[in-house]
């Protein structure tokens, strides 16, 4: 326990929850697979997504392979922020405190703010596009920043253990 | 877009100043130390077991293994339990103050690998 943290991380991690997934022979491994397994298939729905906005793999429907991508990237999303909580709990007063993972944090911040904005703006333009038609330079870039992001976030992620 | 290569140099260029919680990075491998004495708490616990250790001189903090891992190699929670006698052998840290992590222990008359 870290009693230097902000206190709400120390009862979390002091908390029967915590104590549980600390103490349990399966739960602190099993969030461990989860949160590889999750990061695996968000990084795969999120490579191609943004490969293709990047300008790649043109000969598919832009608009398509966005709509097909994305249902795995907010599945594997779903399963990283579920496992990362559990791997969070039972170190909370420490994690918090890290500054890789604060880096971390930060960058995901960054990841989603540009999943929102690629959303709110950029995304109807791709919709309807056809295979093999230049995308805007906005749309191209906004696949290359998400790309060098999430690398960074998973670079981060494991970097936690060794700062 | 600058600002994301800064982002990945930064972390990447952390390991001056680090922080260090229990990175293995951090462990001086050039000096092992071989801690013997009665255990005065212990903590089985995920991500990783730590007992403290009553030496000669001062009170180690000794860093094992996962518990599943400890399990699997037959380290049971009783044989590191608070009370028990246990011999680490292991590596110093560079970073926190009396702490080791073991690479073997014996314990209970059973000499084990934590790695």
């Amino acid at each position: 326990m870290n009693e230097a943290a902000p206190h709400i991380f120390v009862a979390l991690e002091g908390s029967g929850l915590g104590a549980a997934i600390r103490q349990s022979r399966y739960a602190y491994m099993a969030a461990n697979v989860g949160h590889v397994l999750s990061l695996a298939v968000f990084a795969g729905a999120v490579g191609i997504m943004d490969t293709r906005m990047a300008g790649a793999l043109r000969a598919t429907a832009p608009g398509q392979v966005l709509r097909l991508a994305r249902r795995f990237a907010i599945l594997g999303f779903a399963g990283l922020v579920l496992s990362g909580a559990v791997l969070f709990t039972a170190e909370a007063s420490h994690v918090i405190l890290n500054p890789v993972f604060q880096i971390k944090l930060g960058l995901i911040a960054l990841g989603l703010l540009n999943v929102a904005a690629f959303e709110i703006f950029l995304a109807p333009k791709v919709r309807k596009l056809k295979p093999l038609t230049p995308l805007p330079q906005d749309v191209r870039a906004s696949g290359i920043a998400s790309l060098i992001v999430w690398l960074c976030v998973a670079a981060c992620g494991r970097l936690i253990a060794y700062f | 877009m600058k600002a994301f290569v800064l982002c990945l140099a930064a972390t990447t260029g952390l390991s001056a100043a680090a922080l260090a919680h229990h990175g293995w990075g951090s462990y001086d491998a050039a000096n092992p130390v071989t801690v013997t004495g009665p255990i005065v708490t212990s903590k089985f616990e995920n991500p990783h077991a730590t007992v403290t250790v009553k030496s000669a001189d001062k009170v180690w903090t000794v860093t094992l293994a996962p518990t599943s891992r400890m399990l699997s190699r037959g380290a049971t929670a009783e044989m590191v339990a608070q009370g028990k006698t246990i011999s680490a052998y292991g590596y110093p840290s560079t970073v926190e103050k009396d702490e080791m992590r073991a690479e073997r222990i014996t314990a209970d008359g059973k000499t084990i690998e934590m790695r």
